[in-house]
């Protein structure tokens, strides 16, 4: 009886606002589905970002039961502090050589291993392998590899007659031992990626530009390269960002040193927050860290508009 | 996918902001008063948690304690976590106070014991001393000293190393040599023992670690320097300061010694003492049973030579009660410690971690006696025992020794020098150390 009256107050409604109570409707039950992913990233993403924010205006030192308000306090030590800049530049130059050449590297590998094969899906499998090894067990194995008198990188070194390197205990060669690391468990993701983008690519394309004369060469540049532009781009950004918060292998192998020359932003900010205990400072350089990311990422979006093809 | 991506960033935020879930308002803990609650017959069961830093290798141990414990106090129940290594530990210990939800007994670094302090996170145990008659002087007094912060005694020691050379008693004897006691009489050791042609060195006489402060500390508290003053300004500058570097200097064109600088050089050395590429190391005394496992030779253990001063630094971790818990929890609590820290089982502790008795009672008790029978190499710390002493307190500290370690670094890798580097390192200090 009542479900009855209901249903005719309902048609009694204007259309226009039945309309607009079954799309109400229908976006709660979208809400409702998302609510549980939205709960989570509240938890453990937004709540902490934004307290993350509310700790870099105070001394908090993680221990102290009170948070004294300083203010902007923090962002001033930390804006005229000269190893910022020189943690940046670290930071920058690490993740300009590091996402360079596992780009460049990964690009090669897929151009030189798009073939089926039995062969050729072997030797894809064992370059990709590294990819599934957690990041601080390769990076143990690496410092053992480039250990300057017992590992195998130098003794390899000596077998062509070269001197032994100081790797890991040189404050220019540092920062090479962990690029090195994290193209031997990079070059295959990049790869496989980039393998799918090439096979993404019509065939048509090469047949008309061979009809038009291109070789190899200009087929590449003129053809691979502007249709893969797209998957460029997402591995530019992804391993921008990932090599931005390199953290793990420096800890591992270098504890950011020797000389602080390895020393990058996201292991400051650890050591920071917990070793020396400023909580408050180290989320002011989470926030500062975060919007330079942020800039950086708009530069690369816009700047590859223009040189980004999408098919179709 | 762009603000996803934003938000992934995030990863290290989490890891500081996560610990601070749930304590926006404040996590205080009450202070403990200056006399302890009345000792209880309650014998209503409880359990407690102990959170601890104890490896595979210690779990062998712990686990007897724990059985003997249980026996002697029935109605209490510990229940071990292991939360890794020290530094992981602190960490969880730190969203665990912020969650207000908090172990009983924990393990904590000695190093750590300011920032702790200064937090007061951890129950004062002096007024449980006072009121059980604790014999307080039966601890190494530098052990003990190191687990107290301004006159609150918020742990006490338990897995305790100090800083030692460990030596190829095998190689000493046959070369007829015998480990330097003094600076002075390094000279002659080190060219007996050294092996060079030209400048080509294939045995150094001895080396000692560039990559942590540690070792440094204990050469400049030796030369009757320090790097901490009275009024906690940094006294790396001091003439006597700079004096082991500057024989570092001088003992390194030498050739006699090796000194590692970064993060793989601690492997290096324990590989070089193992081939025979150098005669001794300091390091510390937590690995003399692990010396003592893999070398092929005969392992003999020093404690470091002396000059001014004959001290080495304490390592390691203590045992602190949390102020948090409630009272039941912490008189439970407090009986754990005294449990593990008591001289009845001081040695067989020692002898199952690897790591130091610290009780004077037990090392001259039949087990203690025995002990050092079976492993002789301990002796040479014990026959310093109050000299093992702590590291220089202050929150700032370990920020602050990190632009030593920095200095030390362009006189290895640079060839800086010394005075110059050592004086700029003082400068350097101070402004971390008046950073608040």
């Amino acid at each position: 009886m009542e479900i009855q009256s209901v249903a005719a107050e309902e048609l009694r409604l204007p259309t226009r606002r039945r309309k607009t109570r079954y799309r109400m409707i229908a976006s709660f039950k979208d809400f409702s589905l998302v609510c549980p992913a939205l709960l989570f990233l509240g938890v453990f993403t937004y709540y902490p970002l934004l307290f993350s924010v509310y700790i870099s205006f105070t001394d908090w030192n993680l221990v102290k039961p009170a948070k004294k308000f300083v203010g902007l306090l923090n962002y001033e030590k930390l804006l005229t502090d000269p190893k910022l800049y020189h943690v940046l530049k670290i930071t920058f130059v690490y993740t300009i050589l590091d996402v360079v050449l596992t780009l460049a590297i990964g690009l090669l590998l897929a151009l030189l291993l798009n073939v089926n094969s039995r062969v050729y899906n072997t030797m894809r499998l064992f370059i990709f392998m590294p990819h599934y090894i957690s990041m601080v067990i390769a990076s143990m194995v690496f410092v053992w590899i480039l250990n300057n008198q017992y590992g195998i990188m130098n003794k390899s070194l000596s077998l062509f007659g070269m001197e032994p390197v100081h790797w890991l205990d040189s404050t220019s060669n540092a920062i090479w031992g962990l690029i090195m690391v994290s193209l031997w468990k990079g070059v295959g993701f990049t790869m496989i990626i980039f393998l799918a983008g090439l096979r993404g690519i019509p065939v048509e394309y090469y047949e008309a530009s061979s009809i038009d004369g291109a070789n190899k060469w200009q087929q590449f540049l003129h053809v691979t390269l502007p249709l893969l532009s797209p998957t460029t781009l997402f591995l530019l950004i992804t391993s921008f960002i990932s090599s931005m918060q390199v953290f793990q292998s420096v800890d591992v192998m270098t504890d950011g040193g020797p000389l602080e020359s390895t020393k990058v932003m996201v292991y400051w900010i650890y050591q920071m927050a917990f070793r020396d205990f400023r909580a408050g400072r180290s989320s002011a350089l989470v926030i500062l860290f975060f919007f330079i990311i942020i800039a950086l990422t708009i530069v690369q979006f816009v700047l590859s508009r223009k040189k980004v093809h999408y098919e179709g | 996918m762009y603000r996803k991506k934003a938000a992934s960033l995030f990863a290290v935020l989490a890891l500081t902001a996560v610990s601070t879930l749930g304590c926006s308002s404040g996590g205080g803990a009450e202070e403990a008063g200056a006399v302890a609650p009345s000792a209880s017959e309650d014998q209503t069961p409880v359990t407690i948690q102990y959170w601890h830093a104890h490896a595979d290798v210690q779990l062998e141990g712990l686990n007897y304690m724990l059985a003997e414990f249980k026996k002697k106090y029935p109605w209490i129940t510990v229940e071990p976590v292991y939360q890794g290594a020290y530094a992981d530990l602190h960490k969880k210990l730190l969203a665990a106070v912020a969650a207000k939800e908090v172990p009983a007994v924990t393990n904590v670094e000695v190093a750590s014991i300011p920032n702790f302090g200064e937090g007061g996170i951890f129950m004062d145990l002096n007024p449980y001393i006072k009121r059980d008659k604790m014999d307080v002087n039966d601890f190494s007094q530098g052990m003990l000293k190191a687990y107290a912060y301004n006159n609150k005694q918020y742990g006490l020691p338990l897995i305790v190393s100090a800083n030692v050379f460990i030596y190829n008693k095998t190689m000493f004897d046959k070369e007829g040599i015998k480990p330097p006691q003094t600076w002075e009489e390094i000279e002659p050791f080190a060219q007996k023992l050294t092996k060079k042609e030209g400048s080509n060195v294939s045995r150094y006489a001895f080396s000692v670690p560039g990559w942590d402060m540690w070792y440094a500390e204990t050469w400049m508290r030796n030369g009757g320097g320090t790097p901490l003053t009275d009024d906690n300004k940094s006294g790396v500058d001091q003439p006597n300061s700079v004096k082991f570097m500057k024989k570092f200097r001088e003992w390194m064109d030498k050739g006699y010694l090796q000194m590692g600088y970064g993060k793989g050089a601690s492997d290096t050395m324990r590989q070089m003492f193992f081939d025979e590429k150098v005669g001794m190391v300091m390091h510390t005394s937590a690995l003399i049973k692990w010396y003592m496992e893999n070398a092929k030779f005969e392992i003999g253990v020093l404690f470091p030579p002396g000059d001014q001063k004959r001290i080495s630094h304490i390592g390691g971790a203590g045992i602190a009660v949390m102020d948090m818990v409630p009272q039941n929890q912490k008189e439970a609590a407090w009986k754990f410690v005294e449990f593990m820290t008591a001289p009845d089982n001081n040695i067989k502790w020692a002898d199952y971690t690897g790591y130091l008795p610290t009780r004077k009672s037990a090392i001259t008790s039949a087990e203690g006696t025995e002990y050092f029978s079976k492993k002789p190499q301990y002796k040479a710390v014990f026959e310093n025992f109050d000299n093992v002493i702590g590291r220089p307190q202050h929150p700032n500290y370990p920020a602050a020794i990190e632009v030593l370690k920095n200095a030390i670094g362009n006189i290895l890798l640079d060839n800086k020098d010394v005075e110059t580097e050592f004086k700029a390192a003082a400068k350097g200090m101070n402004e971390v150390l008046e950073d608040n």
